[in-house]
């Protein structure tokens, strides 16, 4: 088991350096953005996942509430994209922590079991996704403008021959700070110490007097407010649908189980080497030997999760990052 | 009143379709409690099978040279030809129609079998994962592939039933009952059998199971792929019926409207899926019918998703065991037990 998943690591590794060495500079830029994307949206997944161990398969959409959010805010008021990433911090933060007290609370304390939790988040996903696709329309009909495959306007500056985007910059600045501040909230601080005890051993926690619930309310707050905030990125790169969250459901999945489903840090690196390997994997392969259609980009985290799944079930990067939190098999 | 016999046939159609689909569901989850999130794939699988195949097996029949034409162009065009050519031919008709059902539930048996690596290894958690985004990977290929069903534009798919004339809606609606009808008739005979007993006791408790000597890994394996198979039926009929086949029409939200069927009806019970098949075809099909009345700045169709996935979030919270709750099954025929007893 260890060896096949040191094996995995050991040549997802190399992948990446090779990649890494020769890809041209802007490429790189371009694939630490969505890099840092999928590395802020895993890190939510993960974190609630922690808290009921059900994937929450309405993570994505979390996302996709924060850019809409915003752009809302663009076309009432005019207002930058950059300066309302607190406002869609805020909103998703709220949305996802109504899901959990109005949904998977009360099934949890009727003792429901995993597969109906699951199946309940994919009709939470359908609920959102359908309220997107009816307030889209909706807008449309009344503004005349799309609400449907937008982009978000960026500015651009040139270092030597290149030139930089401001989102590769920006979302680097979001991700590293979400780092230093979940390290600072749950290494440092009494809540987040609280909250770690909460996930890794309800009962016990419970005996110390630590508040289970608003443990893990406050999870489900700081997962989708972190979603949110990452959504927000999504329209500087591409254009933005009501099922765009949705999309990169594929890749956080692939980054989650790569990093081991129950750790969170974990899940950055893991955000990070499927982000680069994805859009540097196509690069590459939708040139000259082998002319794949860039169409099969989701093929490329599809195989990591399944081949993570299939070779080293427990995650590949719990050999590097050592104790995992909250185990529970 | 011609307008309402089209609607009752229409309805007929798809309940045909979606009760296949919810009884291999309830079959892999209601009694085995397999969590099978990536229904579509099976589903895909089937009328992929049929898109690409259904024209193409007849064009030499009709003087058409594969070679020598763009398929991706002049599907429909060949497809009207072998249609034309099926209104002549009865017999070649029907021996495709069974044809491509037999191996549209082979490519779902093989989907299937293939999908059972995973489920019997992983657990509920990564098996769901694994398997939405499998039948998201389905609609990718279907859609980007363009030999396979002529990508984004979709495949023409040559009517069968076109030598039946002014009956042909009422033969093809009859033959899709019929053929539904034999599919319940089997789960439910499946189910009774000592077999299905052997199902719901891997449900219950796999170590008990385990230690009563049953192979608990080739059942799982087995339930998967005559799921799976069923899932390739009901996508071959569905192809069929619409006469098109479209890589868009198979996105996981078509998953998720067989775990509704299932979760409202009631899971290791046929009665409930089917009920919960005609339940959630009611409200669709109204809602779609109605669609023509209600004035709304978006599609109404949007609706429908909103009213069941509340209703199956209520129906989890309030009624987990669904609309009919599983009972313990008669195994023998208990009239006739009766009967015995008595003379």
């Amino acid at each position: 088991m260890d060896s096949a998943s040191l094996t995995l690591l050991t040549f997802l590794m190399t992948l990446i350096t090779i990649l890494i060495l020769f890809t041209p500079p802007d490429l790189l830029l371009n694939s630490l953005t969505f890099s840092n994307i999928i590395s802020m949206l895993t890190v939510g997944l993960v974190l609630t996942y922690l808290t009921l161990k059900v994937p929450n398969f309405a993570h994505g959409d979390l996302a996709s509430i924060g850019f809409y959010v915003s752009y809302a805010l663009y076309r009432a008021y005019g207002l930058n994209p950059y300066f309302s990433i607190p406002v869609s911090f805020l909103v998703s933060g709220a949305v996802a922590l109504m899901i959990y007290k109005a949904v998977y609370r009360v099934l949890q304390r009727r003792r429901a079991d995993i597969v109906n939790l699951m199946v309940a988040s994919i009709a939470v996903d359908i609920i959102i996704r359908t309220i997107l696709y009816i307030y889209s329309d909706a807008m449309r009909e009344y503004t005349r403008t799309f609400y449907r495959g937008f982009i978000f306007h960026d500015v651009t500056f040139r270092v030597g021959c290149y030139s930089v985007s401001f989102v590769a910059i920006a979302s680097t600045i979001a991700s590293v700070s979400m780092v230093l501040a979940l390290y600072y909230l749950l290494m440092k601080t009494k809540t987040g110490i609280a909250m770690r005890a909460a996930i890794e051993n309800p009962d016990l926690a419970e005996t110390l007097g630590i508040d289970i619930d608003k443990m893990y309310s406050l999870s489900w707050f700081i997962a989708g407010g972190i979603a949110g905030a990452a959504g927000v990125f999504i329209p500087f790169r591409m254009a933005s649908y009501p099922d765009t969250g949705w999309n990169l459901l594929l890749r956080m999945f692939s980054a989650a189980v790569l990093g081991g489903l129950d750790n969170i840090f974990g899940a950055i690196v893991g955000g990070y080497m499927v982000g680069l390997i994805e859009v540097l994997g196509i690069y590459y392969l939708s040139k000259p030997p082998i002319y794949l259609s860039s169409a099969y980009r989701p093929a490329i985290p599809y195989v990591i999760l399944v081949s993570v799944l299939l070779f080293a079930p427990k995650g590949v990067l719990n050999l590097v990052l050592g104790r995992r939190c909250g185990k529970h098999d | 009143m011609i307008d309402i016999f089209v609607l009752i046939l229409d309805f007929l159609a798809f309940f045909s379709i979606y009760l296949i689909l919810s009884i291999s569901l309830n079959l892999e989850y209601g009694y085995t409690g397999i969590p099978n999130f990536g229904k579509v794939l099976f589903f895909a699988g089937g009328a992929f099978t049929v898109g690409a195949l259904a024209s193409r097996i007849i064009a030499p029949l009709v003087g058409v040279n594969l070679a020598e034409i763009d398929f991706v162009k002049y599907n429909a065009f060949l497809g009207i030809k072998v249609t034309n050519f099926f209104a002549e031919n009865p017999h070649i008709a029907l021996l495709m129609f069974i044809a491509l059902l037999a191996l549209a539930m082979m490519v779902g048996a093989i989907l299937g079998y293939l999908a059972s690596y995973p489920a019997i290894r992983l657990r509920e958690d990564y098996l769901g994962m694994v398997l939405v985004v499998s039948g998201e990977l389905a609609r990718i290929v279907g859609k980007n592939y363009d030999p396979l069903i002529c990508g984004t534009f979709g495949v023409f798919v040559p009517d069968p039933f076109s030598w039946a004339g002014r009956l042909q809606s009422i033969v093809r609606v009859a033959v899709m009952l019929a053929i539904a009808y034999l599919a319940f008739l089997t789960v439910e005979k499946l189910s009774r059998s000592p077999y299905g007993r052997v199902l719901r006791a891997i449900r219950d408790n796999e170590v008990a199971a385990d230690a009563y000597g049953k192979n608990i890994v080739k059942v799982r394996m087995q339930v998967l792929v005559i799921g799976s198979a069923l899932a390739g039926l009901a996508g071959a009929l569905y192809a069929f019926y619409m006469g098109t086949v479209h890589p868009d029409d198979y996105s996981p939200l078509k998953t998720f409207v067989v775990w509704i069927m299932v979760i409202m009806g009631g899971r290791g019970n046929n009665t409930g899926a089917a009920v919960g098949a005609l339940i959630y075809l009611l409200v669709n099909r109204t809602i779609s019918f109605i669609k023509h009345w209600l004035y709304a700045p978006f599609d109404v169709n949007y609706l429908s998703y909103l009213i069941f996935g509340a209703i199956i979030i209520l129906i989890l919270i309030y009624k987990p065991q669904g609309l009919i709750p599983e009972k313990p099954s008669e195994t023998l025929d208990f009239r006739k037990y009766l009967k015995k007893t008595k003379s």
